[in-house]
């Protein structure tokens, strides 16, 4: 296992390099570079040329590519040229707000997916199974966009229950249990329609996951030893469930990634996915570059972290 | 000189793991095997699952790399690197052993029958359906079978179909993966004795791959007996089945059931003499990893692995 | 000597019975949901290729401020949006917009896909352990802020070099299903028979083992063509997918960004909502019926 590990983590580092290479690359396509929109445009073009020989603007591009990972791994992003700070700090504004978007949405996924998909793999065929492969069946079908759109109408505009923008309510000091609620109450509607959305691939999953299960060697002989039913379940069909799907727990934040982009922006709650959203459209390009970098680094995170999840929980791995 | 002729054959397949997927160590399918097979015989390897004797057939026709080792094919070697564009695969050519398998389903007889011939002969469609036919006749199908699929047919008649492709471009050498092994027992008999008419009508030379000891009596005239990569006794049909000497095959041999049942008494005497020697003389047999010795000459045919001290 | 007095075409006819796509096509028949989705999808692609061919594009996407925001009425069947813009016309070429990128993208990530993930798995070995290193590059990038970043910095984009964006980014899939397909295909006898038989590695590849895979390629590009609609609209209710200037469904939904027309003017975004949903249901459900079909111990009938 150790050795999966190890070979894993060798594989993520070249990956982490491809990607800052990638982006990179991007960021010397977009128009203007490091100094537009910081300087002057009074300045006369010679002091414009010795400010750009002096921030290496005109070196190779593989010398300007290893300063800009360097100040990179050293929390240096560039700045914003439309809020006039360091990326980095903006970034970490918004952040915050995409974790707690992220973290709400994926409690609410496993609440709903945990439930549905056993009750769903253990009474299938039934007329409640029917009901709820109904649900992932169109939930499939359903593109995230549009369902948080049609969410929003009819609960936020339509019946005004949940608020339609921001992420907290103006005036409430920070720190109050005023708040935290209002925050809460922000973030529902957001989280939930995400998570209705991106729980039916677990849903289905986890059915049939224990539909397999359930007709394996193992659990005949767990009922011919003469276990209750409910034994045979928590003891063993769920166990040997519900382990497959926490290695899905990496993957889904990449998904996240792509949702809360749309989230985000219909929600107009202020994240990174909103972030990404205004930087591109007023073509702040530093921020983009950086939070592209950001959201590719965590995905790569988060593959890896489901594959140690699954070296972990899938001994023919282990093997491997 | 001699049709084929196997020497010191070796196939070793690479264990990987550590951290770089390096080469740690190696199975030796094939360990060191040498043979000899003369024009329009029939030479059969025993042995069971495991032994190698799959990878040698696979080895000699390509399919499997050979780590070392010489096949002189007609006083050519196919191992040498400096051969390679020699194309072989005319005069050898391979039956497999499951029919479902090696026809493909998606494919209609004529497509699988006319594969070999559209690789190496320029024949117009109508030629080429003519061919087909005809080759189908020589297996004992019918013509309308061209335009069937592979699903459409028996295990036998699948069987058949395979041969047609096999003898298609008129090889010399056949090696027959026990041809007959996922077959039922009494369509077994029609395709053994269907695949010596052809070989006498076409001349042919059979490698004859099985674990039925009673299948390559039938068919072999010389027997090479391969335990875990290596060959324990090698001799004609008559050495092995009349004067067994390796323990092993004396085992195999006892193991033949016997139908007579005024041999039966006679029959366990011997089966109980094997035991006791099994059990008592193992060691003389195998080296302390429990593979074979080298072959040492017993007879002007008969060879048998046997260490230096005994004899 | 041998009589041949085959009649070629009687005979082909009399054993197709049971070809694969015979078998999809039974399967779909029987399957009455997937019958009404397919014929659903049919209609409405050929009713919106004919429409829009008679329709006069410049026409529609003309600004009439004079019309601006009008409700569904007798002369704008779905009102008309903040440029006075009839909606029922940009729905119309909107879908054919959709559907005809939909349709591009899923052939040529399905042309990509497929020749990845069949070499990958044919050769095997360290081939394929350097081409999936590769794919799981791709996988893991994050997808869709890589192609807006694209389509934003890319001057001057046009649907072709759209298509090719998207592309990009969504061979992957595909490339995996096949490739693990084709590891097990190879293993089998009769891609070893045709090495046997002097045939060449590549006709191999494409000549034996491909027809092999045919199922699932089919049943991977429809449910392929149902999501990469369900993208492209995506992107451009994000505004980083076509330009204004060629609406698509997703460019309709683009304007219930702005949170007046989302909340006053529903019959701008509902109706694309609604029939993107549609077609997306309606092409899946055609996909899954396939996917039973090629899985014999789901098949109905």
């Amino acid at each position: 296992m150790w050795k999966f590990i190890t070979r894993r983590l060798l594989i993520t580092l070249p990956q982490i390099i491809l990607l800052s290479v990638l982006v990179f690359i991007m960021a010397q396509m977009m128009p203007g570079d490091a100094l537009t929109g910081l300087v002057d445009p009074n300045l006369d073009p010679a002091t414009i040329a010795e400010q750009r020989e002096r921030l290496g603007l005109n070196d190779p591009w593989h010398i300007q590519y290893v300063n800009w990972v360097g100040n990179a791994l050293q929390g240096d992003l560039g700045q914003s040229f439309r809020f006039k700070i360091d990326v980095t700090d903006l970034i970490g504004q918004r952040l915050n707000n995409t974790i707690w978007l992220s973290l709400l949405t994926l409690i609410f996924t496993y609440i709903i997916a945990i439930p549905l998909g056993i009750t769903s793999g253990r009474y299938n065929d039934t007329l409640r199974d029917q009901m709820i492969t109904g649900y992932t069946y169109i939930g499939f079908a359903t593109p995230l966009f549009i369902f948080a759109l049609v969410l929003l109408w009819i609960f936020g505009f339509q019946l005004g229950w949940f608020p339609t923008g921001s992420s907290v309510a103006p005036g409430l000091t920070r720190g109050t249990f005023e708040y935290y609620v209002s925050r809460l109450h922000h973030l529902m509607l957001p989280a939930l329609s995400m998570a209705l959305i991106t729980t039916v691939n677990t849903v289905q999953y986890l059915r049939n996951e224990i539909i397999d299960t359930k007709q394996k060697d193992f659990i005949l002989t767990a009922r011919a030893k003469g276990a209750s039913e409910s034994r045979v379940y928590n003891r063993h069909v769920f166990r040997n469930s519900l382990l497959p799907i926490a290695a899905l727990f990496g993957f889904e934040i990449t998904g996240l990634i792509g949702g809360t982009v749309f989230i985000e922006t219909i929600y107009s709650y202020p994240g990174m996915g909103l972030l990404f959203m205004e930087s591109i459209t007023q073509r702040d390009y530093s921020v983009v570059t950086a939070v592209v970098l950001l959201f590719g680094i965590a995905s790569i995170l988060g593959a890896l972290l489901s594959d140690i999840i699954l070296s972990l929980v899938d001994p023919r791995i282990r093997i491997k | 000189m001699t049709f084929l002729e196997i020497n010191d054959l070796k196939v070793h397949f690479p264990i990987r793991g550590g951290i770089f997927n390096r080469k740690i160590d190696s199975i030796r399918a094939v360990d060191g095997i040498s043979f000899q097979i003369e024009a329009g015989q029939t030479y059969g390897i025993v042995g069971e699952s495991g032994s190698g004797k799959t990878t040698t057939g696979r080895a000699i026709i390509g399919l499997n790399q050979i780590t070392s080792g010489q096949i002189i094919f007609q006083g050519i070697d196919l191992a040498d690197k400096k051969n390679k564009k020699i194309d072989f695969r005319k005069d050898i050519q391979m039956i497999f052993q499951d029919p479902y398998s090696s026809l493909n389903p998606k494919k209609r007889v004529l497509d699988i029958v006319a594969e070999p011939l559209r690789n190496y002969e320029k024949l117009t469609k109508k030629e080429e359906i003519y061919r087909v036919a005809e080759l189908l006749e020589k297996v004992g199908l019918s013509e309308e079978s061209i335009y069937k699929y592979p699903h459409q047919f028996s295990g036998g008649q699948r069987q058949r179909i395979g041969i047609a492709r096999a003898i298609a471009l008129k090889p010399k050498l056949i090696i027959a993966d026990e041809p007959v092994s996922a077959l039922d027992v009494s369509v077994q008999a029609q395709v053994l004795n269907f695949m010596r008419d052809i070989q006498e009508e076409l001349n042919l030379t059979y490698l004859f791959i099985s674990h039925d000891l009673g299948i390559v009596k039938h068919m072999s005239d010389r027997i090479g007996i391969m335990y875990k990569g290596r060959y324990v006794e090698e001799g004609s049909t008559d050495d092995i089945f009349t004067n067994p000497q390796h323990i092993y095959t004396k085992r195999l041999v006892a193991a033949i059931p016997d139908i007579n049942p005024k041999n039966r008494a006679k029959q366990k005497t011997f089966r109980e003499e094997v035991q006791k020697e099994y059990e008592q003389a193992y060691h003389d047999y195998f080296d302390e990893e429990g593979l074979a010795y080298d072959l040492r000459r017993q007879s002007e045919t008969h060879l048998v692995a046997l260490p230096e001290r005994v004899n | 000597m041998v009589k041949v007095d085959v009649d070629v075409k009687e005979e082909k006819k009399a054993h197709k019975s049971q070809s694969s796509l015979n078998i999809l096509w039974r399967e779909i028949v029987r399957d009455k949901l997937a019958l009404v989705s397919l014929i659903f999808f049919v209609s409405i692609t050929v009713v919106v290729f004919t429409v829009s061919a008679v329709l006069d594009l410049d026409q529609i996407v003309k600004v009439d401020l004079f019309s601006i925001h009008q409700a569904p009425n007798q002369e704008f069947w779905l009102g008309t949006d903040y440029g006075g813009r009839d909606v029922f016309g940009q729905l119309i070429i909107g879908t054919r917009n959709s559907l005809w990128i939909g349709f591009i993208v899923t052939f040529l990530t399905g042309i990509i896909g497929v020749t990845f993930g069949l070499v990958a798995g044919y050769f095997g070995g360290h081939v394929d352990n350097v081409m999936m290193r590769i794919l799981d590059f791709f996988q893991i990038l994050p997808f869709l802020m890589i192609v807006i970043v694209f389509v934003a910095i890319v001057p001057s984009y046009s649907t072709l070099a759209f298509s090719l964006i998207m592309t990009a980014f969504l061979w992957m899939g595909i490339a995996r299903l096949v490739r693990s397909k084709a590891l097990q295909e190879r293993e089998l006898d009769y891609a070893q028979a045709s090495k046997t038989l002097g045939t060449p590695q590549w006709k191999i590849m494409f000549g034996q083992v491909l027809p092999n895979l045919s199922s699932l390629i089919i049943v991977t590009m429809t449910l392929n063509l149902a999501a990469n609609i369900g993208l492209e609209s995506g992107l451009s209710f994000l505004g980083f997918g076509f330009p204004e200037s060629t609406p698509s469904l997703g460019t309709l939904l683009s304007y219930a960004r702005n949170p007046q027309t989302l909340e006053y003017r529903w019959w701008i975004w509902l109706p694309a909502a609604i029939l993107i949903f549609l077609l997306m249901l309606s092409v899946r459900n055609v996909g899954e019926a396939l996917k039973r079909a090629t899985d014999a111990r789901q098949r109905r009938g």
